[in-house]
């Protein structure tokens, strides 16, 4: 036996202060700022008679009194659910339908067409708009092709169903989601005994599988519904020039666009606004007994035995294509072929019109090649900034003994109940506030530290469950053979999440290309992304130059999702 | 090389006491097995020792340095103990070949590369995994990932080494084998260990000393054999070894390693050796080992042991519950005054009833009635 085991070594050194003291109480106190300081401002704003950042003020409930007495403001919130209420029951009718057909039968090419079906998740509801515009507007091309053969077209995207149908279409693949995660965990024995008893596919479609769904339906439902008062594209695109406003353009309309905001009003609004979603992120968290809002990694392979659809199955699949190819592929078609013509209609061959005039323009307005060039650097640099400090989160609050690793979770998860544009007006305050970061509020990386506060809960939903998946075991293995904390994450925990991380980067950037909503309240002449250059054109009537600009951020997610999907094989969704 | 004090450790997890006052004293170059059912503290010792777990209260201490002292708020975090722990899911990273897994606590103790180079191959040569240095854990049998495991402990010395139920992984043939070479390796290095574990066989073929935990209590400490074959309470004679329990009543009281007799709820009467005083109309429990128990040979008298076991014994009237062919023996289900017993015999048991012989000496006699033999 040559091996010394007589003489033990001496443990490593261990550092007179602990590491972990240190970085655990700064990740800590960096989050609680970042969640604190667009929070704090608008619900002091909206107890001030005057703005927040005169010498003087006195607190008050006034502000309350008069948002109720501001004309036309129960017209706000009335139209504000109804549009919450219409988008969630499209968004759940077809989310739960397409979950059945793609997910549980044997229609013909399901996969494929999932795949399409999922498309609106990845892109922004701005886009989307905009496609449908290009496609249903009053001079879109379908319109103008409804009007050649039968006269004016019955529809309207003007209205609040028009605007209901374009964002449930846009949200339905989240109901889609849930229902089809549910679906494959569900016992398919339970099926099986239905059709053996003698029930037929559509009874046991009915009397089993729908009910199997019922809890994922309700908890997705809350789920839109949240989104639903969220949403601030469709309503300033469709609803404002048709009169129709709710809570998130009369914030928009009062404190962006208006010369002289009034901050009481405002923020009064916006506290409310804060208080509803609260309480429907809670709701969910009731619903779901977790704390899921994102659906990011994870589903199963196993799928129980697909129904057959016998005579029905072409008829069905000829229906499922023509929604596909009508709320999908058409308005984003239609939006990439307007990007590259000089004008669009069914009455001019499109031979004549080509021209990447568009994306020349773009290429030589600086106002535009620096959105794009600004999206790439917020999406890339913060997106990797918020990764460091998601994987920091995730460790202090799963693999640490930190004493308020609880606290720091329910913080850490806390801006799921911040919509993005409470979160942009928030933010405008905190920066216009505190002394010293002005050199801040005029560049990008407002946008960073805005972007990184809202999606920390989506990017934690991508990390958290890979790391659980970790044995604690390896952890605490390093642990016992010498190495403290820091040194544990850093050279154990870290490299074992790193698909985690890649997909944590990957929705990450997504989420920055695509944000508007908190972007449009900070943004300055020179800190443009696409999001914000889009509202500035469209509202500018170039709808030629919107395509365009709308093609490269679809163009980008694409090819970014492409990638991530053939070289880290990670799934961005269930 | 140290020895291992632990005194009254209690850990608590919310409101569930998982160990409660333990005192144990491990000496240099020792092996003590921890031995008991899941969840009775034994892997909670384990870890409280390691530092994975902060203990509630009492003292660790090791050699001259004391890990954790509730009393005077001293608690080493584990990579200050210097510990060797072997996981029973051994707890390989995945990331890193054998050669990294092992080199990583001599790379955190600044060993210089020549001499890390040295040690890894040294220690890689003693588990018989030095062809392997380059592969990864998944590229790894079960059986030569705990040697590995094994190996990344033993590499840096540590003072004291800990094993959690470093078997319970492997087949049972793989485990066999195993354990003959841990029981080698540990002869080899005599290193101060203790042994988590739930089972008997390893425990009495690797140990110096047995551990007997219950509840979070210790139930019995004493070295193999003593263990087994005078058990402190049912419990122990239950956990270790198959044991058969009857509960009786006291009718002719004894002293001490006198004779007592016993009656059974069915009225019937069998002596003993009293391993203790037993006074009359106590209410006992009599224990005996399968293989001490034999069928009764017809004709043969009361006072007369059958085959090859010399010695007296009684004869009891059983009913034949079960009868299952285990390989080479017979498994006898009995019913005896309402009690189960299990017997092996080398022929079945014809009938609906058996006399069975237990013999005089031998059997152990509790006081009061066994919940574990149910």
């Amino acid at each position: 036996m040559s091996l010394a085991l007589d003489r033990p070594d001496a443990p490593p050194a261990q550092p007179a202060i602990p590491r972990a003291i240190p970085i655990q109480y700064g990740t800590a106190i960096l989050v609680l700022v970042l969640v604190a300081a667009p929070l704090l401002p608008v619900l002091l704003q909206s107890v001030l008679d005057g703005a927040l950042y005169e010498p003087e003020y006195n607190l008050t409930l006034a502000n309350f009194a008069r948002l109720a007495r501001t004309e036309g403001f129960g017209t706000v919130l009335l139209n504000t659910v109804l549009l919450a209420a219409l988008t969630t029951l499209v968004a759940q009718v077809v989310g739960t339908l397409a979950a059945i057909l793609f997910g549980r039968t044997d229609l013909p090419l399901a996969r494929a067409m999932s795949e399409f079906f999922l498309w609106p998740l990845y892109l922004s509801a701005l886009v989307l708009s905009f496609g449908w515009y290009a496609v249903y507007g009053p001079s879109g091309y379908v319109t103008l092709l409804w009007q050649s053969l039968f006269g004016d077209a019955p529809w309207t995207l003007y209205s609040l169903w028009g605007m209901a149908v374009i964002a449930g279409v846009s949200q339905a693949p989240l109901a889609y989601i849930y229902c089809l995660s549910s679906a494959t965990i569900t016992d398919p024995s339970l099926e099986e005994a239905a059709r053996v008893s003698g029930a037929g596919t559509a009874r046991t479609l009915w009397r089993v599988t729908l009910p199997l769904m019922k809890p994922a339906i309700a908890y997705s439902a809350v789920l839109n519904f949240t989104v639903g008062l969220e949403l601030l594209s469709i309503p300033l695109i469709f609803g404002d020039p048709a009169g129709i406003p709710v809570l998130t353009t009369f914030l928009f309309n009062n404190g962006v666009s208006s010369p002289r905001p009034d901050h009481g009003l405002v923020a009064t609004a916006a506290a409310l606004m804060l208080v509803v979603v609260c309480f429907l992120v809670w709701l969910q968290g009731r619903m779901l007994g977790n704390t899921r809002r994102f659906i990011t990694l994870g589903g199963k392979a196993s799928r129980p035995r697909p129904f057959r659809l016998g005579g029905l199955r072409w008829p069905l699949f000829a229906l499922a294509a023509l929604y596909i190819l009508a709320t999908v592929i058409a308005p984003i078609g239609t939006l990439v072929l307007r990007a590259f013509t000089a004008f669009l209609s069914p009455m001019i061959p499109i031979g004549e019109v080509l021209t990447t005039g568009n994306f020349t323009q773009i290429f030589e307005y600086p106002v535009y090649s620096r959105a794009v060039w600004n999206s790439f650097v917020v999406s890339l640099v913060g997106g990797a900034l918020a990764t460091a400090l998601i994987a920091l989160i995730a460790i202090v609050v799963h693999r640490s003994e930190f004493r308020f690793r609880g606290a720091l979770q329910y913080l850490a998860l806390f801006p799921r109940a911040v919509p993005g544009v409470v979160a942009g007006i928030g933010f405008f305050y905190a920066f216009a506030l505190l002394p010293g970061l002005g050199f801040l509020r005029n560049s990008i990386w407002i946008l960073v530290i805005a972007f990184t506060m809202r999606f920390i809960p989506a990017g934690l939903g991508a990390v958290a469950p890979m790391l659980l998946q970790v044995s604690p075991d390896l952890d605490r293995a390093a642990r016992v053979q010498g190495a403290d904390w820091w040194r544990t994450s850093r050279s154990i925990l870290l490299p074992l999440m790193r698909p985690a991380l890649v997909g944590c980067f990957t929705i990450l950037f997504i989420s920055f290309f695509k944000e508007y909503s908190t972007a449009i309240f900070l943004f300055a002449p020179g800190s443009e992304v696409i999001g914000t250059a889009l509202l500035q054109l469209w509202v500018q009537g170039e709808v030629g130059l919107v395509a365009a600009l709308a093609t490269i951020q679809v163009a980008v997610i694409a090819v970014c999702i492409a990638a991530v999907r053939g070289i880290f094989g990670v799934k961005l969704h269930g | 090389m140290a020895d291992l004090t632990i005194q009254g450790l209690t850990k608590r997890f919310g409101g569930v006491t998982a160990v409660e006052g333990v005192d144990l004293h491990v000496a240099d170059g020792e092996f003590v097995t921890l031995l008991g059912p899941s969840g009775c503290g034994k892997s909670t010792t384990l870890a409280a020792v390691a530092g994975l777990d902060r203990a509630d209260g009492g003292r660790i201490q090791v050699g001259d340095r004391v890990y954790f002292d509730a009393a005077k708020g001293i608690y080493l975090p584990p990579e200050a103990r210097n510990c060797g722990l072997v996981f029973q899911s051994y707890a390989l990273w995945p990331h890193m070949t054998v050669a990294d897994n092992v080199a990583f606590p001599l790379t955190l103790r600044k060993v210089p590369a020549a001499e890390r180079r040295r040690r890894i191959e040294e220690v890689l040569a003693l588990v018989e995994m030095e062809r392997y240095a380059a592969r990864y854990p998944h590229e790894l049998s079960g059986g030569q990932q705990q040697r590995v495991a094994l190996a990344r402990t033993l590499v840096y010395r540590p003072a004291i080494l800990l094993l959690d139920e470093p078997l319970s992984n492997l087949d049972a043939k793989l485990r066999d084998r195993a354990r003959a070479w841990l029981a080698e390796l540990r002869t080899r290095l005599g290193l101060t260990t203790i042994y988590v574990t739930h089972d008997q066989i390893e425990a009495l073929s690797l140990s110096d000393r047995i551990v007997v935990m219950n509840g979070g209590h210790i139930a019995q400490i004493g070295a193999p054999q003593q263990i087994y074959e005078q058990p402190a309470d049912p419990f122990v004679a239950d956990f270790i070894g198959t044991t058969n329990f009857l509960p009786a009543r006291v009718v002719g009281a004894a002293p001490a390693g006198g004779r007592a007799v016993l009656e059974l709820a069915d009225g019937q009467r069998l002596e003993t050796v009293a391993g203790r005083a037993a006074a009359a109309g106590e209410r006992v429990t009599l224990a005996y080992r399968p293989e001490q128990m034999r069928v009764a040979t017809p004709g043969a008298g009361a006072g007369e042991g059958p085959g090859e076991g010399p010695g007296e014994g009684s004869v009891l009237a059983t009913r034949i519950t079960s009868r299952s062919y285990v390989g080479g023996q017979w498994q006898v289900g009995l019913d005896l005054a309402g009690a189960a017993i299990r017997l092996e015999a080398r022929t079945p048991p014809a009938g609906d009833t058996l006399d069975l012989w237990l013999p005089h000496a031998g059997g152990i006699l509790f006081r009061g009635g066994a919940d574990v033999a149910a």
